[in-house]
């Protein structure tokens, strides 16, 4: 691998993003580089500090078969190649106690005081390849996977039988150390359930049971491999051929996925009882060793990377493409693509394609000299604008600046500015309007549609990147629902003026709907909890004015959320039936009587 | 400060509490319908 | 707002994914009755080269002003339908889409009378939003010539090379002591057992 010297790569092992900030072309990003005590440009990875530690630790992914000091090298080609230190075990931060690896090296590498150093660049577009994890199967414990020691993860099995595990490439079973005479696959553990782990296929977990069965039949010829599977999925160039030479070499496939694995406490075998649909109903086997072929799963850490990028992720946990066969590595935010499992479990072949395709992409933006901003940006009226400094206060972005002592209108800094749209709706004088987006056009809208029989119509307010795509996504996976609905797209619930609302009920209409993203997945920091904060306020409005707040509900449905989707529409035709002509007739006249 | 709140749904009816701070905002789920139209009721009667 | 607004209304069958369940002989018909609107025609698929070509076409013989396309969502090919028009020396911000296919011939294909009374809707709604339309400009930023790459697995690796190959600057952050990710600790990898 040569990205570790690579003159145009700076990589940055051991590190964090701590925070993104911009846009297309221009993010600022911030990493934290987290502390290894080992200068690793210095470090020659002589080995001598490792001889002098005194500090024994089990080695991880190694089922305890090995040990490690608490500096070391995670594997013998890791890049870079340099040692860390293990903050939790080693003894050398209290000078007294240790410092013997310090005392041995000769260059001088190893310093007991780094700190965590904060690195600050900027960026013209950005990669997400945050992968995905391997699944646990702690859970599945009707498989024993923690209290049999010959019970192992398809990932163990991998180290195990690796260049770097400690066996040296020879697979042999953990209580007594000896050659397998068989072993036994169980597929999908965690993948394809709806209960635990995950709902989806992952992928890669057929094909690799298949590798692993062809290498051991290879290398043991007379080892007994069993397959547990509900299907096997073949579906890659080669990949049948795999699958036949594997059953040629005498590899036996069983349609079935077991109940449960029981322990011969004396031999430690392990008795599996499956009942095989293509055979005689309930059968048992007896086999020395069980590898759970186990899927993957969303990382736990990768929320925060989806936060700072306002990634928004499907209900299992995967990252939301734009759209899924036009630009099926872009992400919503500009700039920004996917490479890898974080958009969904792949092999390392599609993984590779996907990344070159992610790389193409942030190419035709970085080959350009400059890039469009959409113009959507807020701008001001100088006749209307007051200089009262609550668009200031309420800008996600601070893109807006005001000099309250000279009384000058407040002024957009249009780089900054998103487009959400949270100042022209709490300006209360009206002096904010946005581009594409300004008042005329939405009044226009919602004209148009309560022209006629407005009573049988449910006005729909979605934003542009959750609600609006989550209802596209719901034609595209041709769910129905009724009929009375009408959407009008904004960018941001932010934009969302309750004078909108008002002038929809005024006009007739029977409920009014804001739908948008959830806080957490908000395209504009928070303007959608500044929404949702106007709508309570309104409800109290027009509790006070005799109009039933029932008539106005919001909804935060994301753009994968489609059950939720046609949930909300279903149960807001309910409601509007229950509205009355003689309701609506009533706020008619409320609201064309009072002025504001 | 937050301090418990009645809360009632909009969309079913049901009432209930949680945490609420006045003008802090935040993600609410009605416990009954799942709807996220839950108005805080604070000094109200049923 | 009168500066003589002209609006052409574009709609578009889409095969048969739109024009199963609405009427676009009737759409064009409606469309035709709306204030401002000077021009309507049906496409089979307007996105389509002779469909763009068409748009193209009637923005100049007819004079348009504003264009309204009532076909697809416009996550899809607003960018499309802004570039076409572009080509003709027409502001992109002057074009308006009508959803009829996510948001109405799919999701209602069982109830086709209010599916078309709420395609008019739509039409109506998108119609009446052209009509205030503005021409926009759009703010052109400098590019930074580097890349971010977050995750030092397979992928990232491969996506930073690519890159740093195509002459830019990457900076590669990996959470873990060393990349390689899954992939560095697996032993031997399908299809090829190497
Ligand atoms: S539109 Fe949003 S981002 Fe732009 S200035 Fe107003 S509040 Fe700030
Ligand atoms: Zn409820």
């Amino acid at each position: 691998m040569d990205v570790g010297r690579h003159p145009k790569i700076n990589l940055l092992a051991y590190s964090e993003v701590e925070d993104i900030s911009g846009y297309i072309g221009n993010f600022k990003v911030k990493v934290r580089k987290k502390a290894r005590y080992v200068d690793e440009v210095e470090c020659t990875s002589c080995d001598d500090c490792v001889d002098v530690c005194p500090v024994v630790v089990p080695k991880e992914h190694q089922l305890g078969l090995a040990s490690r000091k608490a500096i070391y090298i995670p594997f013998p080609q890791a890049v870079p190649a340099s040692y860390i230190i293990d903050e939790e075990n080693c003894l050398g931060f209290n000078p007294i106690a240790c410092g013997k690896c310090a005392e041995k090296c000769d260059k001088n590498c190893i310093d007991y005081d780094a700190k965590d150093e904060i690195v600050e660049f900027d960026v013209g577009s950005i990669i997400v390849a945050s992968g995905l994890d391997v699944y646990d199967p702690t859970e599945f414990d009707e498989y024993g996977y923690t209290r049999f020691e010959n019970v192992l993860t398809s990932m163990e099995l991998e180290i195990l039988t690796g260049p770097g595990g400690v066996t040296k490439g020879k697979l042999i079973r953990p209580t007594d150390r000896k050659v397998p005479k068989s072993i036994g696959f169980i597929q999908c553990v965690g993948s394809r359930c709806e209960s635990r782990g995950t709902a989806y296929c992952s992928n890669i977990c057929c094909m690799n049971t298949i590798k692993d069965t062809l290498l051991l039949r290879e290398y043991y010829h007379d080892i007994d491999c069993k397959v547990f599977y509900m299907d096997i999925r073949a579906f890659g160039k080669g990949f049948e051929d795999f699958y036949r030479r594997s059953k040629a070499l005498g590899v036996e496939y069983i349609r079935g996925i077991p109940g449960d694995i029981r322990e011969d406490p004396k031999t430690k075998n392990l008795i599996l009882s499956v009942e095989n649909t293509t055979g005689n109903g309930i059968e048992e086997y007896e086999l020395d060793m069980v590898v759970l072929s186990v899927g993957m799963v969303p990382r736990k850490d990768s929320n925060s990377i989806n936060k700072l990028l306002t990634l928004q992720t499907t209900s299992d946990g995967l990252l939301m493409e734009v759209h899924p066969k036009l630009t099926p590595i872009d992400a919503p935010t500009a700039g920004v693509f996917f490479a890898g499992c974080c958009e969904a479990p792949k092999d390392i072949k599609d993984s590779v394609t996907q990344a070159s395709g992610a790389a193409a992409r942030a190419a035709s933006i970085l080959s350009k000299d400059k890039v469009k901003i959409p113009a959507l940006t807020a701008t001001v009226d100088d006749d209307l604008c007051k200089s009262c400094g609550i668009c200031v206060k309420v800008c996600p972005y601070s893109a807006i600046t005001i000099d309250m002592k000279a009384k000058e209108p407040a002024k957009i800094i249009e780089a900054a500015c998103k487009g959400c749209g949270t100042c022209a709706s709490e300006c209360k004088f009206d002096a904010i309007s946005m581009k594409h987006y300004n008042d005329a056009q939405i009044i226009a809208q919602i004209d148009a549609i309560l022209e006629e029989n407005p009573e049988e119509k449910v006005l729909v307010f979605a934003c542009n990147w959750c609600s609006y795509p989550g209802a596209d996504l719901v034609g595209i996976s041709r769910m129905q629902y009724p009929t009375s609905s009408r959407i009008i797209r904004i960018m941001c619930t932010g934009r969302l003026d309750e004078k909108f609302i008002l002038h929809a009920l005024k006009l007739g209409a029977p409920i009014v709907l804001m739908s948008g993203c959830h806080p957490a997945d908000c395209h504009y920091i928070n303007a959608s909890l500044k929404a949702q904060l106007r709508i309570e306020k309104l409800w109290n409005k027009l509790e006070r004015k005799g109009i039933r707040p029932e008539r106005v509900q919001f909804e935060w449905i994301s753009a994968s959320e489609v059950g939720k989707f046609v949930k909300t529409m279903e149960e807001l035709e309910e409601f509007r039936k229950s509205v009355t002509k003689k309701e609506i007739e009533e706020t008619k006249k409320i609201l064309s009587k009072s002025k504001k | 400060m937050a301090t418990e709140s009645d809360f009632k749904c909009l969309r079913c009816g049901h009432w209930f509490k949680t945490n609420y701070e006045k003008n802090k905002p935040e993600e609410r789920t009605c416990p009954k319908c799942g709807s996220n139209s839950v108005r805080p009721m604070p000094e109200k009667k049923k | 707002m009168s500066e003589n607004v002209r609006i052409g209304v574009f709609v578009c069958e889409c095969g048969t994914n739109i024009a199963s369940t609405i009427d676009c002989d009737k759409l064009v018909e409606y469309a035709k009755s709306l204030p401002d609107v000077v021009f309507s025609i049906k496409n089979r698929y307007t996105c389509a080269e002779p469909g763009q070509q068409e748009i193209q076409k009637f923005i100049k013989e007819e004079n348009l002003n504003r264009v309204v396309i009532a076909s697809c969502t416009p996550k899809m090919h607003e960018p499309t339908f802004r570039n076409c028009v572009i080509d003709v020396g027409f502001n992109p911000y002057l074009v308006e889409m009508a959803n009829i296919r996510e948001h109405c011939s799919w999701v209602h294909h069982n109830e086709k009378s209010a599916a078309n009374v709420k395609a008019r809707d739509l039409v109506n709604s998108a119609v009446s939003r052209a009509r205030f339309l503005e021409p926009q400009k759009e703010l052109e930023v400098p590019v930074t010539h580097s890349a971010l790459v977050i995750g030092g697995g397979i992928a990232g690796i491969q996506s930073a090379l690519d890159l740093a190959e195509s002459g830019f600057d990457v900076h590669l952050v990996e959470k873990e002591a060393s990349i390689g990710g899954i992939m560095a600790q697996l032993n031997k990898t399908y299809p090829t057992i190497d």
